[in-house]
């Protein structure tokens, strides 16, 4: 089963994902602040990231970019939750490497879209 | 009195002259040289010239010719036997006194020429006071003008005082001036510069004076002579006054217009000043009251101001703030909702389908209104950004199209697109343009009937085509060029002629039966005119009431001159 690692300090949108993307067949790793999600991405080095880009001591970007800069890391799928605000404005122009975003409020059926345009599954 | 200077070297006519006039009224002296003459008119200007034409001057036409450039009045008579007179002199002099004139002549002749020296001392002293009047005429309509064209309070009083030393010519000033924050200067302009214990004399009674002004009323402002501030303009650095200064004449008047209060002024002056001198001091004091009065306003106006920027600001902030706060839980609602409606906790019986797609749809009402707000407030605050690209208007339009084409559907609504072929591309943020698109067409679906229609089209026109009502030629009367025109049109409602301009106004719905029954923020407008007017576009409205309305918006084209990154420039 694919491993799927989601990063976002709002637990109820965690839950949400990780029971969607469960039913989908999906193995969820979930962090809750960015310095965990950093830890287990390289801990169990997932097929796919969902990040929030808003959270504290380590944003999403910064990970992203940690990650992506990384030979070990740089071929998993970032998918980047944003929230379009103005913190988030003054983060604009960095380099992220994130393959898609996503924006809050977001759709479940288009994020379990988006996973399995890049994980090449289907729906059960 | 008369004072008369013969100039000759005959004895005889000497003798005669001083027998005529050596006693009062006369005052006669003689000489027979040149520079005698001139020092005869340095120590005491002679009245009457009397020139024998036989005396030995070098030239005697010169020598006329300088006499009168040194006394305008002087009354030059030649003394002559009456032949052979040069024409030249004839024309310099006064007149003449002939050789053969009997003495009684002689008198007669010089007490005329008296009476002339005297008449036109006369004139000259009139003219002298003209002059002196219009000259300070003039320095008050400059000082007044100046008054006019500045509303800077330190410039105002600057140019008083200026005003005063053109016009009165002041040995010194001694100002107290409340500037805006009612904190005191002293300021002194004087001709010579002034000891330390002059200044602290000059301090004390400045104060003094100012307290004078309000005897047994409260002073408006506090002044302390050790805090008093001062400022100093030396004129003649070189030269310093005395405590003399004190015995001056001198003036003294507040700075004043009703109830405000803005300082007072004295002024002294070695030369004791005329009742004119008074007038001028008073006018010109006067007159700068009410622009300092202006130029205090004025500043309210701009502090006020700098006020409401800052709640503006604030009010922008709040709102951005609020609705990120507002979206955050709106996620995981939906989320929920999704999650429940998708089947995977159980099958949903129908009543629980009904409630959850109300939720939900709801819930995306709730997301598009602070979307919007978000949208605008962005847009007023100058932070939107786009992302402008070389497109062609097809594609937006096909989108828009496509995704309408259900709800239509939905509503019974004929809803179809009319292209021009091959229209020019054009330099736009293409999902700004397919969220203004998409707000006209969904505003249209939701005042069209069923069975009614909607088109969208496209066009090329140039500017001196593109038509519009009278409420919007204001819009279009600044169009260059060629634009694409889209337009979509309904066969809904309507809108009141009066009501035109006020569809693109921030958060107005008009007025209408069927509002109640339409939703929405009534922002969705005023962004459309803000996302098309930074694309350097316009857009404007047209409707007839119960026949249908039709939203315009015009994009300019391209040209070939003007390719990318010209055009970028130009919209950034």
């Amino acid at each position: 089963m694919k491993k799927i690692l989601i990063v976002d300090d709002e637990q109820d949108i965690v839950e949400s994902l990780k029971f969607v993307l469960e039913s989908c067949d999906y193995t969820c790793y979930c962090a809750y602040n960015g310095e965990d999600g950093l830890k287990l991405a390289r801990e169990i080095i997932p097929d796919l990231i969902i990040l929030d880009v808003m959270m504290p001591r380590i944003n999403g970007y910064k990970i992203s970019r940690l990650l992506k800069f990384d030979a070990k890391y740089k071929n998993i799928p970032i998918l980047m939750i944003t929230a379009r605000s103005q913190e988030e404005d003054k983060l604009i122009g960095e380099e992220t490497g994130a393959d898609e975003y996503i924006t809050k409020p977001f759709d479940l059926d288009e994020v379990v879209k988006i996973v399995q345009k890049y994980l090449n599954t289907e729906e059960k | 009195m008369g004072n008369i200077l013969l100039v000759s070297q005959n004895n005889e006519i000497i003798e005669n002259y001083r027998n005529l006039f050596g006693k009062k009224p006369y005052k006669f002296q003689y000489c027979s040289d040149e520079t005698s003459i001139f020092d005869y008119i340095e120590i005491n200007a002679p009245d009457i010239f009397i020139i024998d034409e036989l005396s030995q001057l070098a030239d005697i036409k010169q020598t006329i010719k300088k006499i009168k450039s040194k006394l305008d009045n002087a009354q030059i008579l030649l003394l002559t036997n009456g032949e052979n007179v040069d024409d030249e002199i004839s024309k310099l002099v006064s007149g003449f006194i002939v050789d053969k004139f009997s003495n009684n002549l002689i008198i007669s002749t010089i007490n005329t020429h008296l009476k002339t020296k005297s008449n036109l001392d006369k004139l000259s002293e009139k003219n002298k006071d003209l002059a002196d009047s219009l000259y300070r005429l003039n320095v008050l309509y400059n000082t007044s003008s100046q008054f006019a064209g500045t509303l800077d309070t330190k410039e105002l009083i600057n140019y008083m005082i200026e005003g005063l030393d053109k016009s009165l010519s002041f040995d010194l000033t001694s100002t107290i001036f409340f500037g805006l924050k009612n904190e005191p200067v002293l300021i002194i302009n004087s001709l010579y510069d002034i000891s330390e214990e002059l200044m602290s004399a000059l301090k004390l009674r400045a104060i003094l004076n100012y307290k004078s002004l309000f005897e047994n009323r409260t002073i408006p402002f506090e002044i302390n002579e050790n805090t008093l501030r001062v400022v100093k303009f030396i004129k003649n650095p070189t030269n310093k006054f005395t405590f003399s200064i004190f015995q001056y004449d001198n003036m003294f008047a507040p700075i004043d217009l009703g109830d405000n209060f803005f300082g007072c002024i004295e002024i002294f002056k070695q030369n004791p000043f005329t009742t004119d001198d008074a007038t001028y001091f008073q006018t010109i004091v006067q007159q700068v009251s009410l622009p300092l009065k202006s130029a205090g306003l004025y500043q309210e106006i701009i502090e006020k101001n700098q006020e409401l920027e800052k709640l503006e600001r604030v009010k922008s902030e709040f709102i951005s703030i609020v609705s990120h706060e507002l979206r955050t839980p709106l996620t995981p609602i939906k989320n929920a909702l999704s999650i429940l409606s998708s089947g995977r906790c159980g099958i949903l019986g129908e009543n629980a389908v009904k409630f959850i797609d109300m939720a939900k749809r709801n819930v995306e009402n709730l997301t598009n209104i602070i979307n919007d707000i978000l949208d605008i407030n962005k847009i007023e605050a100058g932070k939107m950004d786009f992302n402008y690209k070389i497109m062609n208007i097809h594609s937006v339009i096909e989108n828009v199209k496509n995704n309408f084409d259900c709800v239509a559907k939905e509503h019974e609504i004929i809803f179809k697109t009319l292209e021009q072929e091959n229209l020019p591309d054009i330099y736009a943020d293409s999902q700004r343009l397919d969220q203004v698109l998409t707000n006209l067409v969904s505003n249209a679906i939701k005042f069209t009937p069923t069975g009614k229609s909607i088109t969208i089209t496209s066009e090329l026109k140039n500017a001196s085509d593109i038509k519009t009502n009278p409420y919007f030629e204001n819009e279009i009367k600044d169009l260059k060029g060629n634009y694409i025109v889209v337009s979509v049109v309904d066969e809904g409602i309507g809108i009141k002629k009066e009501n035109l301009l006020k569809a693109f106004d921030k958060f107005t719905q008009i007025e209408n039966s069927l509002s109640r029954k339409v939703g929405g923020t009534g922002l969705g407008l005023p962004i459309a005119k803000q996302l098309i007017k930074a694309h350097k576009g316009t857009i404007w409205c047209d409707s007839e009431e119960n026949k249908g309305s039709s939203f315009h918006f015009a994009l300019p084209v391209i040209t070939e001159s003007i390719e990318g990154k010209t055009i970028q420039k130009e919209l950034l």
